[in-house]
């Protein structure tokens, strides 16, 4: 059976000699006696990579993401995240960790009679102290910051709006502004394109990767359509009740092998891996 | 092993059960409530709540309108003067309420609690809040500040925590915490969490329901002032003490006008800010619905924003068509608060005037800070004087006066139940045959909802004489005001898809309401009516203090003649009694 670094070493894949920024070793997950969210995942992302969860809804790809900023913990292994082990850290050590890794998720979970810009502002609130209630209350610096945040974006014009009267392509680009509030080293996206029209979702999903790239953040994204992932990943990683069963560098990959991970019946993990091996 | 029945064909079995098996649970509370009912026809017909009573009151009710007109009003001065401190009092008790409430109800609440001691045990404040009545309270606190305002605010500000830290925990729980958990996900801290995703949404509806609370205390005050409250009240039960009736029923008057523009200006704002008017159904469900209509509406109002955003903006129209040169010249233009167009400076106004309104408060309320902290010393001392509980050898005829207020409170919700359903079916614009009929029962219950119970304990006590039946009457036809809106409204929120899917299969008017109305409103219903009950056995223990019966009368007198021993063994027999009932009510509501 061909290992997890083999198949990384073997050609393809992003640049190496880049340091290991998320660790998973071994991570087990469960939800009661009987389910299981993550199945015994060992993965190692390097800085600077985009990497694309595939599969099925309730495959553990959230969970995964989840993860990594610890807001799930597993039932065993360890997940170690830029040189902190999420399993172990205390309180502020990890609001410290999640304020370095940006997080856009699926229903966008903006605060809806709030401002654009407020809702912006709430990205920076790891680096300041005390609760924060209205816009008037973030700083100045922060609120010009949050506008060229939101510009980025293309939507600084719609800064004193209630976001709940923006489109849902144009939330979610509000949401990856107030990602990039944090000034991120690592983005986490959960499926951010699902609840999208197929325009929005393509805005979007640009925008995400104008952004990786420009800011060479390392990313993991899990993604419902195979052909965005392929477009964009370097790397593919597909999860079936909660174990990895495909982790490829995209560049070789084509359509069908990576369909295979949704198929219910006949792909065997172990079958899969040494098949692409 | 039988066939399965063929394609068209229900294949019945003739020993085959055509009901559902009944569950073991919800028989148990079936009996209960069945049992509450029974209880209820018992009380009323013990009591003799029947038209001889109120035909042999006729002759009383004559001569004491007799006494009563000409209405002796005090000068149009002393009337402003009286109702400015009656409202300064109620302000700043609900204020106080709001205040400590927020931090119980966020403590309280299953998604904002740091943990489950935490929640228990801000889940027990507010259940022992709700439990003591501010007429209890007010006695304890008029020995500890004296008679004046503060008195009055701490006693109902304190009581009201445990309806308002119950709503505002309520409306915690029924919000998104998606918002919460991204500030999370970006490090924000527990407290950053609950400032930035908690509270936005549920500010309205925290708002909303201070003002309902406002209303409520607007007449509770009135009862407060039979104990040294100062304010509108305590004017009316000096005038009484003196048997000077004209001006007593007068100042009534006044106070029914009062509590009748605060209802209205209350609910303007409230429906403003949720949307539709709404008050406790049972929990804040009603509220929360309400706003989240609201929101959904406002959401609906996007296109109309984005085109004044692009008014505000002022750049060349030919840039305002390519949406990155817009957002550039938003950067540029450098802007980082919002522009002060009509909703912020509408809410800027509501932000004075209510600044306004809490200062004119503390100054109309002649609340002294120092002297207030100056009686803090005087506390153990004042404790000290209702410890041990006494009996004072009356516990048998104390017991028996609690049955009394129990049986009070048991026909006063009969009477409220069976007046409210009619009422308010009439009133819900989904069940009334027009919308006349309709906003004429609105109006019906608006008014009865503006009577504080006291004055119509006090017109009915003139009726039937002192004691049980005045009592329970006012109590019955005050609930009108609770229950009949409260009906109302759930009627009004029935999804009306089966009413409508009956209606089309050619059923009547009477059989759409019993199979497809009435079960959809019966959780409701039972929970509204478990409400009024609760609600009612605290009141049945307020009333007779005016001589509408009960132990109330017992309470106020054995504070007047300083056995504060007894005070506290009524107060503590109140508390069970209410506990009890509040259990009953929760497991009640659990059930069904």
């Amino acid at each position: 059976m061909t290992t997890v670094d083999e198949v990384l070493g073997s050609g393809a894949g992003p640049p190496l000699p880049h340091a290991p920024v998320v660790e998973f070793s071994r991570v087990t997950k469960r939800f009661g006696p009987d389910v299981l969210g993550l199945d015994d995942i060992s993965l190692t992302v390097r800085t600077g990579e985009v990497v694309v969860l595939l599969g099925l809804s309730g495959s553990g790809k959230s969970t995964l993401l989840r993860h990594v900023d610890g807001l799930q913990l597993p039932t065993s292994g360890s997940v170690r995240v830029l040189g902190t082990e999420v399993t172990t850290a205390g309180g502020g050590e990890l609001r410290t960790l999640r304020r370095r890794i940006g997080f856009v998720f699926q229903q966008f979970d903006l605060v809806g009679c709030r401002t654009v810009l407020e809702n912006v502002c709430t990205g920076a609130l790891g680096r300041i102290r005390g609760p924060r209630l209205g816009l008037p209350t973030y700083p100045k610096a922060l609120r010009r910051e949050g506008l060229e945040r939101l510009d980025r974006v293309g939507l600084a014009d719609r800064a004193f709006q209630r976001s709940d009267t923006l489109s849902g392509g144009q939330q979610q680009r509000v949401a990856v502004a107030r990602a990039l509030m944090q000034r991120p080293e690592v983005l986490l996206a959960d499926e951010p394109v699902a609840s999208l029209d197929p325009e929005s979702s393509a805005q979007v999903m640009d925008l995400l990767k104008t952004i990786s790239r420009e800011d060479s953040l390392t990313v993991l994204c899990s993604l419902h359509q195979v052909d965005l992932a392929l477009g964009w990943g370097d790397r593919i990683v597909g999860l079936r009740t909660g174990r990895m069963v495909l982790d490829l560098p995209a560049a070789g990959l084509d359509r069908d092998q990576v369909m295979a991970v949704y198929s219910r019946v006949g792909a065997d993990a172990s079958a899969l891996l040494g098949a692409a091996g | 092993m039988a066939a399965p029945p063929g394609p068209g064909l229900v294949h019945v079995e003739p020993k085959q059960r055509l009901t559902a098996p009944p569950s073991s649970a919800s028989t148990a509370a079936t009996l209960v409530l069945i049992g509450l009912a029974a209880a209820s026809v018992w009380a009323f017909i013990d009591l003799r709540i029947n038209v001889a009573t109120f035909v042999d009151g006729v002759h009383n009710a004559v001569a004491f309108a007799a006494r009563v007109f000409p209405l002796d009003f005090p000068s149009f001065g002393e009337i402003l003067l009286l109702c400015g401190q009656t409202l300064a009092i109620v302000v700043l008790a609900t204020l106080l309420s709001t205040c400590l409430s927020v931090p119980l109800a966020v403590l309280a609440a299953g998604n904002t609690t740091p943990g489950d001691t935490s929640r228990l045990g801000s889940r027990a404040v507010i259940v022992i809040a709700r439990a003591v009545p501010d007429l209890v309270l007010a006695i304890v606190f008029v020995r500890i500040f004296g008679i004046g305002a503060l008195t009055g605010v701490l006693a109902m500000g304190l009581h009201s925590i445990g309806m308002i830290g119950k709503m505002y925990a309520d409306a915690i729980e029924q919000i998104d915490n998606a918002a919460a958990t991204a500030l999370k996900a970006a490090g924000a801290s527990r407290l950053q969490q609950i400032a930035g995703g908690v509270l936005p949404p549920v500010l309205p509806a925290f708002v909303a329901v201070g003002l309902h609370r406002l209303d409520i205390n607007l007449r509770v005050t009135v009862v407060l002032g039979f104990v040294g409250v100062q304010g509108i009240g305590f004017a009316i039960a000096e005038s009484l003490k003196v048997l000077d009736y004209q001006r007593g029923i007068a100042l009534a008057v006044v106070v029914l006008g009062l509590c009748i523009v605060v209802e209205l200006i209350s609910g303007a704002i409230r429906t403003a800010l949720l949307g539709r008017s709404s008050g406790p159904r049972g929990g804040i469900t009603g509220a929360i619905t309400g706003a989240a209509g609201a929101l959904g509406r406002r959401a609906g109002l996007g296109a109309r924003d984005a085109e004044r955003s692009d008014e505000h903006l002022g750049v060349d129209p030919d840039l305002t068509r390519d949406p990155r040169l817009r957002s550039a010249a938003a950067l540029a233009d450098g802007r980082v608060g919002p522009p002060w167009d009509g909703a912020r400076i509408g809410g800027a106004c509501y932000a004075l005037v209510t600044a306004a309104v809490v200062l004119a408060s503390f100054s109309g309320a002649g609340i002294s800070v120092t002297e207030a902290f100056g009686s803090l010393p005087r506390v153990f001392d004042s404790v000290g004087l209702f410890l041990p509980p006494e009996t004072g050898g009356l516990f048998g005829e104390l017991l028996v006066q609690l049955l009394i207020t129990i049986k009070i409170a048991l026909a006063a919700t009969l009477i409220g139940v069976v007046l409210s359903l009619p009422i308010g079916a009439l009133a819900a614009r989904n069940v009334a045959p027009s919308p006349a009929v309709a906003n004429t029962f609105r109006l019906v219950i608006l008014i009865i909802r503006g009577i504080p119970e006291l004055i119509l304990a006090i017109i009915f006590v003139v009726i039937t004489g002192l004691g049980e039946v005045a009592g329970a009457v006012a109590l019955g036809i005050g609930g009108v005001g609770l229950l009949g809106k409260l009906v109302a409204d759930s009627l009004e929120e029935i999804d009306p898809g089966p009413e409508r899917a009956l209606a089309a299969t050619g059923a009547g008017r009477g059989q759409v309401l019993f199979a497809a109305t009435l079960p959809a409103g019966m959780k409701a219903l039972v929970a509204h009516v478990l409400y009024l009950l609760d609600t009612n056995i605290r009141a049945a223990t307020l009333l007779g203090i005016v001589g509408a019966g009960g132990i109330g009368f017992y309470l106020l007198n054995a504070s007047r003649v300083l056995e504060f021993g007894v005070v506290t063994t009524i107060i503590l027999m109140v508390f069970a009694t209410v506990m009890l009932f509040e259990l009953l009510a929760i497991w009640l509501r659990s059930r069904f």
